[in-house]
């Protein structure tokens, strides 16, 4: 059932793969990605792979879209089409395809229980998470704790990220122009302005509940960080773009970037002090278990700074723009 | 009876996805991709309980609050488009 499923979903994700490419209309492009996310979601969730597919459900629904539209506004709405050189691009695209399909043969067949990747760690991972740790969702135990390292450097690379659009987007200020209608955001539309202020709490509150119950059910600060944007960024649309720069200083979202990467590193080097190794941290608390949740609840708190940060100070150097 | 809903649910994604992929208009897309959204949410609860795994839910429901957002983006876009002075470009209908 669920190698049908796949394929079912895997299908309409080639077509839709097809379109974005084939469309010259980049609007159409954007809207097909969107559909492109949701796929992906879809197809995630049917994995069994539920925090993947509330990463994807929170950065592609709503995220991607907007900031992809903001793009949008800044450029032309139409693809430049290239006649030269097409022929050799899709040499080089038939080559990688073959040799990828021959990749596959000797790839395990899905769900095999004696697959390399089932053989390795994991099975120490599945074992040790309820000894060492005690929560339920070994996925939150492997990212913020067993592999802490990696997912500091996840953070950093958000950060980087964040620096590098701020520096192209933001290197020469834009003109103050006296601004009409557009200023005031979607303001005078009676209807997405009561739903739009109605959805608003639920999805702080969701954002919330997924930052503070990553340990126990699927989510963990990189999907709360993006849904608790994808609010504000909901706030900043229906207000306006100077409404929500108001309510959230840009040096604030600045702070709020570099500050998560920050509280991450000092839980790191908390563990040093305390006579730890860098990031265990099993020497937070009397009890090493008690101290490992702290550690991840602290963590996951710095995470969640970083990303919700790094999203809507993206979206306000697209938006200040135009 | 929830393979069945979940498998008439998928019946219905590729149909929104027709609609997506043909337009003709900007604004069928945009339907188009408003439905689908609401599908996959419909889509993930179902199989949610198909797998058992009820507490998964908590997908459909950053779906069900967050697609909303993408549909306001849009309408903004079109906002900002007619109010720059080349209005009448973003309305352009794709025929392909």
């Amino acid at each position: 059932m669920v190698i049908l499923f796949g394929l079912f979903l895997l299908t309409l994700l080639v077509l839709t793969a097809v379109a974005i490419v084939r469309t010259p209309n980049l609007f159409v492009a954007v809207m097909l990605m969107a559909i492109f996310s949701l796929l992906m979601a879809a197809n995630f969730f049917i994995l069994d792979a539920a925090d993947v597919a509330l990463t994807e459900a929170a950065v592609g629904a709503g995220v991607t879209t907007v900031i992809f539209l903001s793009a949008l506004a800044l450029t032309a709405d139409r693809e430049r089409v290239t006649k030269t050189g097409t022929y050799f691009a899709m040499g080089v695209v038939s080559v990688t395809v073959v040799v990828l399909i021959y990749a596959t043969f000797d790839k395990p067949v899905l769900g095999d229980p004696n697959a390399p990747v089932h053989q390795h760690v994991a099975p120490w991972y599945l074992e040790q998470t309820p000894e060492l740790i005690d929560i339920p969702n070994v996925v939150t135990a492997v990212l913020g704790s067993f592999r802490g390292y990696d997912t500091l450097g996840e953070v950093f690379v958000v950060l980087v990220a964040c620096i590098g659009v701020q520096f192209i987007l933001g290197a020469s200020p834009p003109p103050q122009a006296p601004r009409g209608q557009d200023e005031q955001g979607l303001r005078h539309h009676l209807v997405p302005q009561v739903v739009g202020r109605l959805l608003f709490p639920f999805i702080i509150l969701f954002g919330l509940y997924v930052q503070f119950h990553g340990e126990y059910g699927p989510g963990g600060g990189f999907q709360a960080g993006a849904i608790i944007a994808t609010g504000l960024i909901l706030h900043a649309l229906l207000e306006g773009e100077s409404a929500a720069l108001k309510a959230i200083p840009p040096n604030t979202l600045l702070a709020m970037v570099a500050g998560g990467a920050l509280l991450y590193t000092l839980v790191g080097v908390l563990g040093i002090v305390l006579g730890g190794n860098f990031l265990d941290y099993s020497v937070l608390h009397s009890n090493p278990v008690t101290g490992q949740q702290i550690g991840i609840l602290m963590i996951e708190a710095g995470v969640g700074i970083t990303v919700c940060g790094a999203l809507l100070s993206i979206f306000h150097a697209f938006a200040v723009r135009d | 009876m929830f393979l069945s809903a979940s498998l008439a649910i998928l019946v219905t994604m590729v149909l929104a996805l027709i609609r997506a992929l043909r337009g003709p208009t900007v604004y069928d897309r945009v339907l188009a991709v408003n439905m689908f959204g609401t599908k996959t949410a419909l889509l993930l609860s179902v199989v949610a309980f198909l797998y058992g795994r009820p507490d998964f839910l908590d997908l459909a429901l950053a779906y069900a609050l967050i697609n909303f957002v993408g549909v306001l983006a849009v309408l903004e876009f079109f906002q900002k488009q007619s109010a720059k002075p080349e209005a009448g470009e973003a309305q352009d209908v794709d025929r392909h």
